[in-house]
């Protein structure tokens, strides 16, 4: 199927990495998300649409929280997508 | 300008202030702080100006900007730029957290602000992550300085310093352990100090902190917290939630006393918190702080959170701060009490200027609630946005649920929906429904409580602005007048400078029926009061513009009024109703037949007439309209298209006084000045319905022009002279100018009329010099002249010598010489002309009337 390039609403799998380790009190502002300690850093991995990727996106600048990584793992597996289906 | 984009706790806000407290500024600060997540393009707005007015004062209280309902952005940012150009000296512009600026719309308006700030005004921005405010221009030309993250960063050697300050001893590893691990972060830093102050082992602290993992802030906040007593972590925790903090407010939330004790030794323990005001009775917590303060509540005390922001809110509202009270109340969860709370307030939030908060309010209700009394807020809405419709449509949904509403709630709801749907009706310009609802301001304003009296004061200010605005273009000037006096009157004691000026521009036009001096008078004062606002340009004043300009036009001041009906037009830029439109081409119309352009005067008739009819219900100036729209029409050599016009009128206008003058001027443009005579007959013997007494000059104009066409000088003159002595107080010029009356005048003697002055100033006039304005001029006062004095003054325009002055003042040569004498020396004037120059530019010549 064609990508139109449209931002696609339906949620998707994210997986944020950021530096340190998180404690209980910061996770708290991430409840969408799971986290795992990677080495030195938190990696968060969570299913979230564009607003709330935003959202998390804000929490952790008001966290003052490095950002290393932002990425979306392939999509949704069995999901119609949000464009117009193209026939088969 | 400047840019400090750096991240949360780079120390941004430390170094603005420590900059800015620096005793040797060369520049003029104007500082502001944009409050978290600020939606409100106008509040912001109005803070930066108050912060620019303080600025740049010249008294010591310069007076706080006042809000408007109705928001003009692009005016506000003009507003600034003049108040920053005015001062002409230095000025920097500070804006700190400019992140938290929601609104795009304040965000464009800034960049318009920022590229056009004036010379020698620099502006310093401080934000967590970069903006859209087109800077690109002031990159490349040079002309940006940018501070980063990385040039906040202490140092090893400003690390180690920081440590010496604080009074901490570390080895010179470990101060280099600390800078490492902390890779010079300012909150960092800060943090680290409070937890190293008075610790037993600073080196093993350092040392664990350096192999932990854990982020910064979070460590060495749960260090600090857990070194503090208990009520102090308590009061940390608890008032978290709040965006500023007092004492009463923490003791309320804690449970305690003593917390303003508490905040003050934090605030000197340089402990992230900082009062907002000298006198340390308000405070706040950096942001990044107070975040992590209030996941940790959320955390490890998650029951009491509702409790505590119902207990924030029951305290703010009884402070009077309803915007905190109700986010609060929608944070607690109690979404039927928001809802009343902000249908109880949005009335006044609105005249505070803050309807895009309560936009904001409304939008954070979940979307199942609708709580009826919502459709109270969202009717006012819709009503300062202009859609009329949508309104009404929520007024009803409001007046249904007000039946079945709490007794104790049902007054003050019936009274916002009847001054509510009194404003929907003036603006449609339904006179009969403003008329109904405003019944319920004839019930004295009862209260409660001191909030009941403060809306009900704010909604019957509004609704005898309503009222007296759709009396005024109606019916009834004298019960306008009282209404709009009374609106102005109580929107001052209440402190709604918007109001009141609304109130003012609409009495101006309201009085017409007063003296013109009158009228001009409340003119100047509504646009006095209207430009101390800064509002001198918007529609709000435009009633009283042009009904200045109109007065103006009347005494023949042509060119200053066409000043005004250019302001005017400025003013009205934005969408303007169909009455005040209307106003503004009457008023052009007169203009143009003054200046004798009775083509151009059709047009703008023709143009009034249109509008005027698109008001609901009649106008009370509908007549004058097409009566001068016909009279245009036929001097324009369309006799009998006028004459047609004319004949298509219903009996009972065809019967007003300014339709006879139609159709008299119909009748001297047929050559049939005999029925010119005929037509005035009903106005000069009373019997016809006038709009003023300006019609009845007119007529009698009219009159002497046919009695001139059919001959009869002396009844011209009669009529001549009646017209001017009815024109003599308030020095009406238009009648004379418009009927194109100069050979009549011109025929009358000089000394058969007491009223030489005016004679001359309308041939002057008819002659195409335009006539002084009668403002006193910018030379020094002279002495007052004395009645006798001024009574030689007015003979001195006419060509009259002195003996005939003499005979027509009933005394001898002499007096009359030793008179003038008198007045060339206190007028200081060399000759007649110059003497009579001075005294037009005094107004003096109208001074001397005896009544």
């Amino acid at each position: 199927m064609p990508d139109h390039g449209l931002m696609d609403p339906a949620p998707a799998l994210y997986v944020i990495r950021i530096r340190g380790h998180l404690g209980a009190t910061a996770l708290f502002a991430f409840p969408m998300m799971a986290a795992q300690r990677r080495g030195a850093d938190t990696v968060l991995t969570g299913l979230l649409d564009q607003a709330a990727l935003y959202g998390v996106l804000a929490e952790a600048e008001s966290l003052g929280l490095d950002l290393l990584e932002v990425r979306q793992l392939g999509s949704q597996a069995g999901s119609s997508g949000s464009g117009p289906q193209c026939p088969a | 300008m400047t840019i400090i984009s750096a991240p949360a706790g780079s120390g941004k806000t430390s170094l603005l202030r420590t900059w800015a407290g620096r005793a040797d500024q060369p520049y003029r600060l104007a500082m502001m702080q944009v409050q978290r997540g600020q939606q409100d393009a106008q509040q912001f707005w109005l803070t930066l100006l108050g912060a620019v007015r303080r600025a740049c004062a010249t008294t010591s209280h310069p007076e706080s900007p006042a809000p408007t309902p109705e928001f003009n952005g692009p005016a506000m940012v003009g507003r600034v730029l003049s108040e920053l150009a005015s001062h002409g000296g230095r000025v920097m512009l500070v804006i700190d957290d400019l992140h938290e600026l929601n609104s795009p719309e304040a965000v464009a308006q800034l960049a318009q602000l920022l590229t056009s700030l004036p010379d020698g005004v620099h502006a310093v921005l401080a934000t967590r992550h970069d903006l859209q405010l087109r800077l690109h221009q002031l990159r490349l030309a040079g002309e940006l300085a940018e501070i980063r993250a990385a040039d906040l960063r202490f140092t090893e050697r400003e690390t180690r310093e920081l440590l010496g300050a604080s009074g901490i001893t570390l080895s010179e590893a470990g101060a280099a352990l600390l800078h490492q691990r902390t890779e010079g972060w300012a909150a960092g830093l800060r943090l680290a100090a409070i937890a190293l102050a008075n610790h037993p082992d600073p080196e093993r602290f350092v040392a664990e902190f350096s192999g932990s993992n854990r982020t910064v802030a979070e460590y060495l906040l749960a260090e600090m917290l857990e070194r503090q007593p208990d009520d102090v972590r308590d009061l940390l925790l608890r008032t978290s939630l709040l965006d500023r903090v007092n004492g009463e407010l923490a003791d309320l939330l804690t449970g305690r006393t003593g917390s303003e004790r508490i905040l003050l030794e934090l605030e000197d323990a340089n402990a992230f918190v900082v009062s907002l005001d000298p006198e340390r009775t308000w405070f706040r917590y950096h942001h990044l702080f107070a975040d992590l303060l209030r996941l940790e509540l959320r955390r490890t005390l998650p029951e009491e959170v509702p409790a505590l922001h119902s207990h924030a809110a029951g305290w703010f509202a009884r402070q009077g701060q309803f915007v905190d009270a109700i986010r609060h109340t929608q944070a607690a969860g109690d979404w039927p009490g928001a809802a009343r709370l902000l249908a109880d307030h949005s009335f006044g939030m609105t005249l505070d200027g803050q309807a895009q908060t309560i936009q904001a309010l409304l939008q954070a209700f979940p979307q199942g609630v609708n709580h009826p009394e919502l459709a109270l807020v969202r009717a006012g809405n819709d009503l300062v946005r202009g859609r009329l419709d949508e309104a009404a449509a929520h007024l009803t949904v409001a007046e249904t649920y007000v039946e079945t509403a709490p007794p104790d709630r049902q007054h003050r709801l019936q009274v916002a929906i009847a001054s509510m749907k009194l404003s929907l009706a003036r603006r449609r310009g339904h006179l009969a429904a403003v008329l109904e609802q405003a019944e319920f301001l004839a019930s004295p304003v009862t209260g409660e409580s001191d909030e009941d009296i403060a809306l009900d004061s704010d909604l019957r200010a509004v609704a005898l602005m309503n009222l007296g605005i759709v009396e005024a273009f109606s019916l009834g000037l004298p019960a306008a007048e009282r209404h709009l006096q009374e609106g102005a009157s109580l929107a001052r004691r209440i402190g709604r400078p918007y109001l009141e000026v609304a109130c003012l521009a609409q009495l101006a036009f309201a009085s017409k029926i007063r003296p013109f001096a009158v009228t001009r008078r409340r003119c100047q004062e509504a646009i006095a009061a209207a430009d101390r606002h800064g509002w001198g340009a918007e529609p709000i004043v435009a009633p009283a513009l042009v009904t200045l300009a109109a007065n103006l036009i009347w005494t023949g001041e042509f060119d200053e009024g066409e000043r005004e009906l250019r302001r005017t037009a400025r003013a009205l830029q934005t969408d303007a109703g169909p009455g005040i439109r209307m106003l503004t081409h009457i008023a052009s119309g007169m203009l143009q037949a003054g200046h004798g352009l009775h083509r151009e005067a059709l047009e703008e008739f023709s143009a009034a007439e249109q509008l005027g009819s698109r008001l609901e219900g009649s106008h009370a100036l509908a007549n004058q309209v097409t009566g001068w729209m016909l009279a245009a029409q036929a001097r324009a050599g369309l006799p009998a298209e006028a004459r047609a016009a004319l004949a298509a009128l219903d009996g009972e206008r065809a019967g007003a006084g300014e339709i006879s003058n139609a159709r008299a001027v119909i009748c001297l443009a047929d050559g049939d000045p005999a029925g010119a005579l005929g037509a005035v007959q009903d106005v000069l013997d009373g019997t016809a319905p006038v709009i003023g007494y300006v019609t009845v000059v007119e007529a009698q104009v009219l009159a002497g022009l046919a009695h001139y066409k059919l001959g009869d000088q002396h009844a011209a003159n009669q009529a001549a002279e009646r017209a001017l002595g009815l024109a003599e107080s308030d020095r009406l010029v238009l009648p004379f100018a418009m009927t194109g009356s100069g050979e009549l005048l011109e025929a009358l003697p000089r000394h058969e009329t007491a009223h030489a002055a005016l004679l001359a100033d309308i041939l002057d006039l008819v002659h195409g010099t335009s006539l002084a304005p009668q403002e006193p001029s910018a030379l020094p006062q002279t002495e007052e002249l004395s009645p006798s004095e001024l009574k030689v003054l007015r003979y001195l325009p006419t060509n009259l010598s002195r003996p005939e002055i003499a005979s027509e003042l009933s005394v001898s040569v002499n007096t009359v010489n030793t008179h003038v004498r008198n007045i060339y020396a206190k007028l200081q004037a060399r000759d007649r002309s110059s003497a009579v120059q001075r005294a037009r530019e005094l107004r003096l010549l109208s001074a001397g009337l005896t009544r």
